[in-house]
């Protein structure tokens, strides 16, 4: 294992809010760049730290887990501690600085003289209106990588189109490909695959900008229109639009590529599901062996992926029969012995205590800290031979690195910093003006 | 210049996962170098087709996912294709694999073998190279089912449900192609050769659409995301039918109601008792809104509704078809689509640039190549003689 990381000696200047931007800048944080969080304390970024600013034990019960799943008392701090947030700040660097104040857009200012990466994702505008424009931050420094992560671009008839995740992906084609077979788009529950779509690539246009400064010393912008990379995520749709006139609409769990049976199906006890694929004839039949070949799985017009997707209904029909009183975990391991692609749907508990995720490495217990208890946290999906490509550090806490980032990476004197501290730049705590903004 | 150029990837992948990755990096400028078995990547032979008619050089899936490639083949069972793997990795920075453990060690790709060529070596991999599950299969559904989030996606009375397409391989491919630039950036600047597995189980589980959260949701809390009993959230939110489709809407309290309200412009929901974010907890509040937003909603389209939330800068959109990404002009101007030209099928649509670099941009050099279009001159250039050539394509080792 080598002391160097792919991206040691890069500092990112790190204006990214919510989950698209803020885990492109992990991506690179993890591969060792410098990333530095810049965070004004009278600003409550929405979606950035916490649902709110203001969530107690109470409201967090009311809200669901993934969003609200704080420890059961979430303290004083609510942004330390929110499931959603708080693990996309790993190896970062946490400052504070109210950078629409002269003196404090200064030192902005100077960050990015010593960074090679400005990153944001912010409402579009936001960053030109205190004055960092792509000329202004160029001016600062001029090889920098500008990387702007908009909705729905900067240019065009969408620019002034708001939006989470969630309308990302209706925008980009992915919501009405996800719902039930047979009921309407508006059963549809929200998810946010754009985000998780949106930071990986955001952090691979950002590497390859850096590979371009690295054999011809320039930098440059990048915009990355989330909902338009997005558009990536199902090119079977888009292709079979452009190239066929067709809209395609949602298949609920069966395949978009044929493969049949494809699905999702009961098994004992309650809301215990195991899914299952038959994607080659070699699978069909083993999968015909292990259900003890049933005179209705054995007949020939069902050897073939044609003669299946005839018959798609009643297929599903038989297998949920077959499933129904089935353990969920013994199914999954004896049809994986038998050559059957199939596996159960986890909770998140059983992904917690998933006995293959623990053995692999996958996780890394931290120790508590004020804001939240030890337990154990997600390392980066890859591992890497050479390189300590890892949850290095613990996840920025607010504020933590002020000292860090004013002395040592900045230089300032105690005397500038007392007096940055005096006028509210420098602040250990949230507190923001219109707590209920956003 | 190209952000990739100078940048040589040997590609051992096929269907979706890997041959995303490497069409990530090929796409800004690596030669990729396709290895591609007898009769072609899987993905050559599933749905959909250009003009539904199947055919080698027709998938959707294989054109969307192989441009810029060159298409080698090889019999990696065969025992004189060795010799060749060798030859390749000899003109490679970078070998990508994607194949089951006990696969790798049969066709010679595992680390151990391919490690001599002194360049980084991604596996992309189902479970990673140990652990129970070390052999198991995936697919796109299994993948979601195990690894994501899928147990809180759909509804509570219901079965849960997967994302549309292939969405979860592609993102597997999506992840391994940020681990590659990691790999690459360490072995110019360093000359660090790493081994490195991108497990897809892995990448779900890390999936920052819900999944990593709701499991460190239930470290801290102890709570267990569910399936909600129905889609629509607070007073007003979540998908609404209106004239001509569907919109997507977020209307919280705070900004979000009254950027809503803007849109709307009806009086009766400027009423400060709106503002009370404890009102969604009154049915009837609820329905006295629903009869002001369904009639608004109904007698709009979803174009009206977008222009109507752009102004008032409301958390709404409209769901999109492919189709309707397809027609839609602004996307058309802003590039979203490209074109390239197939000697098979001609001028084709393709989806264009997900990112715009202004220094080094992506584009479309060629369009996925033809079944082994490459063999000859790749194998040319790595020192085979022609009578060689010859020989080993008699002995169907290559085609």
């Amino acid at each position: 294992m080598s002391d160097r990381l792919p991206l040691e000696g890069i500092r990112i200047c790190d204006f990214t809010v919510v989950w698209a931007g803020q885990t492109a800048t992990m991506y690179l944080a993890d591969m060792g760049a410098e990333c530095i969080k810049v965070e004004n304390p009278y600003i409550w970024n929405p979606m950035t730290r916490a649902a709110s600013p203001r969530i107690n034990g109470m409201i967090a019960q009311m809200l669901p887990p993934w969003i609200a799943g704080h420890p059961t008392d979430p303290g004083p701090r609510p942004w330390n501690n929110s499931p959603a947030f708080i693990q996309v700040l790993r190896n970062k660097k946490s400052f504070t600085v109210d950078s629409r104040r002269p003196e404090g857009l200064a030192i902005v200012q100077q960050l990015i003289r010593i960074s090679d990466v400005v990153a944001e994702n912010l409402a579009l505008g936001t960053l030109e209106k205190i004055g960092l424009t792509d000329d202004t931050i160029r001016a600062l420094r001029p090889d920098a990588i500008i990387l702007h992560m908009p909705a729905f671009g900067r240019t065009g008839a969408y620019v002034e189109g708001r939006g989470y995740g969630a309308h990302i992906d209706s925008v980009a084609g992915s919501s009405v490909l996800r719902g039930y077979r047979d009921s309407s788009p508006g059963d549809n529950t929200s998810i946010f695959a754009g985000d998780y779509w949106g930071g990986i690539h955001g952090a691979f246009a950002l590497m390859a900008a850096l590979r371009h400064r690295r054999r011809t010393g320039k930098g440059q912008v990048i915009e990355m229109a989330q909902v338009e990379s997005s558009m990536h995520m199902f090119p079977q749709a888009a292709l079979d639009a452009a190239w066929n006139g067709r809209a395609q609409g949602s298949v609920g769990n069966r395949s978009v590529e044929g493969f049949v049976p494809n699905g999702v199906f009961p098994t004992n006890g309650p809301n215990r599901w195991i899914a299952l694929s038959c994607r080659s004839e070699t699978e069909w039949r083993a999968f015909v062996e292990a259900m003890g070949s049933p005179s209705w799985a054995t007949a020939a017009d069902l050897g073939t992926r044609e003669g299946r997707a005839a018959r798609e209904d009643e297929i599903e029909e038989r297998i949920a029969e077959w499933t129904a009183n089935k353990d969920r975990d013994d199914l999954f391991h004896a049809l994986q012995a038998a050559g059957v692609t199939a596996g159960p749907v986890l909770n998140a508990k059983d992904a917690a205590e998933d006995p293959h995720l623990a053995a692999t490495g996958t996780w890394k217990r931290l120790p508590a800290t004020e804001d939240y208890p030890e337990v154990d946290w997600l390392r980066p999906a890859y591992r890497f031979s050479e390189s300590n490509v890892d949850l290095r550090e613990p996840p920025c806490l607010f504020a933590e690195h002020n000292d860090y980032v004013y002395r040592e990476v900045l230089g300032l004197s105690d005397e500038e910093i007392a007096k940055l501290r005096d006028a509210g730049h420098i602040a250990s705590t949230f507190t923001p003006e219109a707590l209920a903004g956003g | 210049m190209d952000a990739l150029e100078g940048l040589t990837v040997l590609d051992f992948t096929s269907h979706i996962a890997g041959p995303y990755c490497t069409k990530l990096l090929a796409d800004m400028g690596a030669r990729v170098i396709k290895v591609e078995r007898p009769g072609g990547d899987v993905s050559r032979s599933l749905p959909p087709f250009k003009d539904d008619i199947p055919g080698t050089e027709r998938a959707a899936t294989y054109q969307y996912l192989n441009t810029n490639k060159e298409s080698v083949v090889i019999d990696l069972k065969s025992p004189a294709a060795q010799d060749l793997v060798r030859r390749l990795a000899g003109m490679a920075d970078l070998i990508v694999t994607a194949s089951s453990p006990a696969q790798e060690e049969r066709l010679g790709l595992d680390y151990q073998s391919l490690s001599a060529a002194g360049v980084p070596v991604l596996s992309i991999t189902n479970f990673g190279h140990s652990g129970p599950y070390r052999d198991y299969r995936l697919s796109d559904t299994v993948l979601y089912a195990m690894g994501a989030e899928m147990y809180s996606h759909g509804l509570a009375d219901r079965e849960p449900l997967k994302l549309g397409g292939t969405a979860a391989l592609l993102q597997g491919g999506a992840m391994a192609a940020v681990a590659a630039m990691g790999a690459i950036h360490a072995y110019e600047n360093e000359g660090t050769a790493e081994e490195f597995e991108v497990p897809l189980f892995t990448v779900q589980i890390s999936n920052i659409d819900r999944r990593s959260s709701s499991i460190l949701g239930y470290r801290f809390s102890g709570r267990i995301q569910e399936r909600p009993l129905g889609a629509s959230a607070g007073i007003a939110g979540g998908i609404y039918p209106v004239a001509d489709g569907y919109i997507e809407l977020t209307a919280s309290a705070g900004n979000y109601w009254r950027r809503f309200v803007e849109m709307v412009d009806d009086d009766a929901l400027r009423d400060p008792k709106w503002e009370n974010p404890m009102i969604a907890a009154d049915p009837s509040a609820k329905e006295e809104a629903d009869a002001i937003v369904y009639p608004w909603m109904l007698s709009h389209t979803r174009a009206e509704v977008w222009e109507a939330g752009r102004k008032a800068h409301a958390m709404v959109a409209p769901l999109n078809t492919g189709l309707d990404i397809w027609e839609d002009e602004n996307f058309r101007q802003r590039g979203v689509w490209s074109e390239v030209d197939h000697p098979e099928l001609g001028k084709l649509p393709m989806l264009g640039r997900p990112y715009i670099l202004e220094e080094s941009p992506w584009r479309i050099r060629s369009a996925a190549p033809c079944l082994g279009e490459h063999t000859r001159a790749v194998l040319a250039e790595a020192g085979l003689a022609s009578a060689e050539i010859q020989r080993l394509t008699a002995e169907r080792v290559v085609a």
